[in-house]
């Protein structure tokens, strides 16, 4: 096995370009009229979350760092350090985080994490820095298993996740329309990732990719942002808080308010807690689909078209998970 | 990077950028119109079909009576956020009046309606 290699801590490094490209942005705003819109509060909440998350990666990482390096202790492969390494990596990497990201969307106990990063009704760089301080909650490290049992150093996997979280600072604004068509269809942009930040009907369940846009166009989650449709941004329902506490921690209580009401049956508590956000027993609730179904009984024109695709059920029969 | 650094970076950098902004204006209350707020409303709730509505005269709240029941929306910073008035406690006052919601992610919402506007709205709130 290798001595402990020394990676650059690339997120502390990258601060003061974080804050040197919001104040651009802003300018940019101010000055052009155009290309996005900031608002006090919801800025001051969102750099909040961002600097809470660090502190959490802090305060918290020796669980995940102790989790990777137990794996490291056990396999016998070891790719090293070298750049072909390091760039192999960084797209096996970008593959895990697609995985990841989607479970994020499609599992309420991740969703419950995650959420926070869409519960602003802005766009804009700062909401790049809206970041969770429950992913350690999740257990999703585990999926970062394979690849450390394949040879990848843990110092490799935390350098790396570094670097994608960087690039994604910057898709998050609409001060760039769009880049060249090379790069769009390659790369996650600030276009694609418009898209998946939209609340609607169309957008939902789309463009989870962090760095590759590629992994969206194979495995089907692929939706282009659309001249004719603006992205609004935020959540189906939108928090009415700015607190942050509030921002990290209210879909953890939903989910457990839902898990611990009486009368439920234990797969219908399941249901609350790993179904797909939306889920109910009693279907008084849509998910992604029952929304999606809901908009092509109403707008029957969009069927087939990105983000609605031919096999959504009639709103009739959308999936509403059974008592 | 030391740590003393990079806190100063993150408090300052956060202070800064939130300083500008609420002297650029970016602190602001969206206001409504009746047109404004029943958009609003069927962009949160696009399944409902809106009756009536009532927009407090401060321009920050509105009354929405929908065929799903009387709802609630309001201005949160530059947007809004809205639901139905469903599992709610309201609390009257003077000058201020309070609407609690069973809501974690929503708990409160604070009014200024004048008093004509207080009995109207208490009385359709309730549904009748």
């Amino acid at each position: 096995m290798t001595e402990m290699p020394n990676y650059p801590e690339v997120l502390q490094w990258a601060v003061p370009l974080f804050v040197a490209a919001i104040l651009a942005e802003l300018l940019w705003i101010v000055i052009k009229h155009r290309g996005g819109r900031y608002e006090t509060r919801d800025a001051l909440t969102s750099l909040i979350l961002g600097a809470g998350s660090v502190a959490e990666g802090i305060v918290l990482g020796f669980v995940t760092w102790g989790f990777l390096m137990a794996l490291w202790a056990i396999t016998p492969l070891d790719l090293g350090h070298s750049i072909w390494a390091i760039l192999l990596f960084f797209l096996l990497d970008d593959l895990r985080y697609y995985w990841v990201h989607r479970f994020g969307h499609r599992i309420r106990w991740v969703w419950a994490s995650h959420v926070n990063h869409h519960s602003s009704q802005h766009y804009n760089l700062t909401t790049a820095l809206r970041q969770t301080w429950t992913g350690t909650f999740t257990m999703m490290m585990i999926v970062r298993a394979p690849l450390i049992l394949l040879g990848f150093h843990p110092a490799l996997v935390l350098f790396v996740g570094g670097l994608n979280l960087i690039y994604q600072f910057w898709i998050h604004t609409e001060a760039i329309g769009k880049m060249p068509r090379w790069f769009e269809a390659v790369m996650n942009t600030p276009s694609h990732h418009r898209v998946h930040h939209g609340r609607n009907a169309r957008y939902l369940d789309a463009n989870y990719a962090g760095v590759f846009i590629i992994w969206d166009k194979m495995f089907g989650t692929f939706v282009p942002e659309l001249d004719s449709e603006k992205p609004d941004y935020g959540l189906v329902q939108n928090i009415g808080t700015f607190n942050p506490i509030r921002a990290v921690f209210h879909e953890w209580v939903s989910l457990f308010r839902d898990v611990s009401q009486p009368g439920l049956s234990p797969r219908q508590r399941l249901g609350y807690a790993f179904g797909p956000p939306g889920y109910s027993h009693d279907g008084s609730r849509d998910t992604s689909l029952g929304i999606k179904a809901k908009h092509l009984a109403r707008n029957p024109q969009d069927r087939g078209t990105p983000g609605f695709s031919d096999e959504l059920p009639p709103a009739s029969d959308r999936l509403h998970a059974q008592p | 990077m030391p740590l003393q650094i990079l806190l100063t970076l993150v408090i300052g950098g956060i202070a800064a950028i939130a300083m500008l902004l609420h002297m650029l204006g970016k602190s602001a209350l969206l206001a409504l119109d009746t047109n404004s707020a029943k958009e609003a409303w069927l962009r949160h709730f696009p399944d409902d079909t809106v009756q009536d509505l009532l927009v407090a005269g401060d321009g920050h709240a509105a009354l929405v009576l929908t065929d799903r029941g009387p709802g609630l929306l309001w201005s949160f910073g530059a947007d809004t956020v809205a639901r139905h008035l469903r599992d709610f406690t309201y609390l009257d006052g003077d000058t201020r009046q309070t609407i609690r919601f069973s809501d974690y992610g929503a708990p409160r919402v604070c009014l200024r309606l004048t008093a004509t506007e207080r009995q109207r709205w208490q009385t359709l709130m309730r549904g009748t």
